[in-house]
């Protein structure tokens, strides 16, 4: 098949009624979840996921993008709205977002996050295309030692990225590695670090263990505050921007989605990463850089275009080599895994229907997105309107139920409730669940590529400094590390000099 | 923070020294024929290392001002709350079945915030119990206790 045919395959695709009902859900799903604060795209994947079992592969990957896309839209409704973001990606749109919409412009602002998105996401899907599949040709070449130095690059680069602390965040990236080592090794055959407890042959699932870290610490955390929001009350008018809107802000969409491509691309990177690089970016190249935090349109425009494109092309390192660039492409993964497919690069040959019909589906989800959640936006603002205190038990309950159908297990009730725990006594202590999850669904992978390696080098670790690629790979890795140390040898340099006159 | 630093640090110490130990006992193998307890050793090695690094950093920051508690001006004890009605529920499911737990358990929860109007507090109990019922175990088939009641 050519190009053009494959794309044509996709359509036809995603075009089954049942794959365009599921981009459909997906999508709403998305902005619904996007919307409300409180249970995130890697949780409501993880609810959703044990209701694909009986659907196809590529139904499922379908309706798992739908929501990932979809929630960076509905994040920006709420920050613009009630300046509380929906999601962590949507945190830099409460800015100028909120600020529009007290100056009375709500509807462009949400009108630009939308046509930025929309247009953001094509860009993001055109790169997709294009990159996934000569890059799933080259990793073909790659061997254990390679795979083992990009996914330990990968890491470093998400605790590099880290909000917090970095020594906290590749903490969590050691604890993950443990965690997701729990259960049968690969390589024997016998059960590890299960305590005797026979449910613990499998392994710790990665449902409980993102609803657990993500959803149920979330609610514990609101529960302990004040659960009371206020939603800003204007009249949303003017949904379409003006010629001067689209003026301002043609450049900052332009730039978002290079921005928030190149950023999803890379290993750790994703869509939080990109939305505060392109404010940032915003904010340099303007002419008027006061104007911001103030109801710049570039300043929604420019952080709610890098999201959705950041959120495409992150499915580019995970459908090309298999390997996870972030948490959320980490329940994708396990996605594929749970539905019998290996994510690497001969996954665009074995499965196009897969492959060719998401890149459909996500042309047609952005599309979607934009003739469905504009004139729909009364009913977010309705949503955003409902209490805490009725919306907290329904999320618990959707989450009970999500771990529960998985295996049908209440030890795996009892897994999300202790990583729930864990999660809400992390947030307190300072310490991200983000790497913790990429490291868990990595875990397994590093561990049989560095012992593979090891097998072939017959003992030698020079075996990942002699192949070019891994060398590359580990010696950017090194120099991240370094480049976090270097300002606090300095810090401890001066304290010293200082001491010393 | 300082004091949460030091605290965290020396749990993670401790895991580290639990795991690395367990690590040895499955077996470590060797360079060129790693057993399954090589990864792990190593991870909890470097983790053991970085945590005395955290407890130093802590140990050696100046901070101004009081630490303030952990738990001050929240309401933990709703949360205590909520994590004990989750953990009875999820003991209890599989017993009395589905519907009559979660109706309870809806109850509780709806109840948190709602104290004075408990009919409310039922009718959304019962709404929320037979929607999930409905929508999860019919139309998606997903699959709920039954318990002794039988259904």
């Amino acid at each position: 098949m050519d190009f053009f045919d494959s794309i044509i395959y996709g359509f036809q695709v995603t075009f089954q009624p049942i794959n365009f009902l599921f981009c459909g859900a997906g999508v709403l799903v998305g902005t619904l979840v996007g919307v409300l604060p409180g249970i995130g795209p890697a949780g409501a994947m993880a609810l959703l996921l044990p209701a694909t079992f009986k659907f196809s592969s590529t139904s499922t990957i379908i309706l798992l993008a739908g929501i990932y896309y979809g929630v960076q839209y509905g994040g920006s409704t709420t920050s613009i709205l009630v300046k509380i973001p929906g999601e962590a990606s949507s945190v830099m749109t409460c800015i100028d977002g909120h600020q529009m919409a007290r100056q009375g412009r709500a509807g462009p602002a949400l009108g630009i996050a939308a046509w930025g998105s929309f247009i953001a996401g094509t860009i993001a899907n055109i790169g997709l295309m294009l990159v996934a599949i000569p890059l799933a040709h080259a990793a073909l070449k790659l061997g254990p030692p390679e795979y083992f130095a990009l996914m330990c690059t990968g890491l470093i680069i998400v605790t590099y990225l880290a909000q917090g602390s970095v020594l906290k965040a590749i903490m969590m990236g050691l604890v993950g590695i443990i965690l997701g080592s729990i259960g049968l090794d690969l390589i024997s055959g016998f059960p590890r670090f299960t305590f005797g407890i026979n449910e613990l042959t499998d392994g710790v699932g990665i449902v409980p263990l993102v609803m657990g870290l993500f959803g149920i610490s979330e609610i514990l955390e609101n529960l302990e505050g004040s659960l009371e929001r206020e939603v800003f009350k204007t009249r949303i008018k003017n949904l379409w921007p003006s010629l001067k809107d689209w003026m301002e802000a043609k450049w900052a969409i332009v730039r978002g989605s290079v921005i928030g491509f190149l950023l999803g691309v890379l290993p750790g990177g994703g869509a939080v990463i990109a939305t505060f690089v392109a404010y940032a970016v915003e904010k340099k190249v303007s002419k008027d850089p006061e104007k911001f935090g103030k109801g710049a349109i570039e300043g929604v425009a420019g952080p709610e275009s890098a999201n959705n494109a950041a959120a495409g092309s992150s499915l580019i390192p995970l459908l090309s080599l298999g390997i996870p660039p972030n948490p959320i492409m980490a329940i994708f993964f396990s996605a594929l895994i749970i539905h019998g497919i290996q994510p690497g690069p001969l996954l665009i040959r074995q499965h196009p229907d897969l492959f060719w019909g998401l890149v459909a589906s996500l042309y047609l989800g952005n599309g979607l997105l934009l003739i469905l959640n504009l004139p729909l936006i009364g009913i977010w603002i309705k949503v955003l309107e409902i209490p805490y205190k009725i919306l907290f038990p329904m999320i618990l309950l959707f989450c009970i139920i999500g771990v529960y159908s998985m295996n049908n297990l209440s030890f795996d009730l009892y897994v999300m409730l202790f990583f729930g725990v864990v999660g809400w006594v992390m947030r307190k202590f300072g310490y991200e669940g983000a790497p913790l999850i990429l490291a868990f669904v990595l875990g397994p992978m590093l561990e049989n590529a560095l012992r593979q390696s090891l097998l072939i080098s017959q003992g030698s670790f020079l075996i990942f400094f002699t192949r070019p690629i891994s060398a590359v790979a580990l010696g950017f890795a090194f120099l991240l590390l370094l480049t976090t140390l270097l300002p606090h040898f300095k810090k401890r340099r001066q304290q010293y000099e200082r001491f010393k006159e | 923070m300082k004091t949460l630093d030091q605290t965290s640090s020396l749990f993670w110490l401790l895991v580290s020294i639990l795991v690395f130990a367990e690590s040895l006992r499955i077996g470590i193998g060797t360079f060129q024929n790693p057993g399954m307890g090589f990864m792990t050793l190593g991870a909890s090695g470097i983790l053991g290392i970085l945590s005395l690094v955290l407890f130093l950093q802590a140990f050696l920051r100046k901070e101004h001002g009081r630490h303030k508690p952990l738990f001050a001006g929240t309401l933990w004890r709703r949360v205590l709350f909520v994590v004990l009605v989750l953990t009875v529920y999820a003991r209890v499911m599989p017993i009395l079945g589905y519907l009559i737990t979660t109706f309870v358990l809806m109850t509780l929860l709806f109840g948190i915030l709602e104290k004075k109007r408990m009919g409310c507090v039922s009718v959304y109990a019962l709404g929320a119990t037979l929607f999930t019922y409905l929508a999860f175990s019919k139309w998606l088939n997903c699959q709920f206790p039954q318990g002794l009641f039988g259904f």
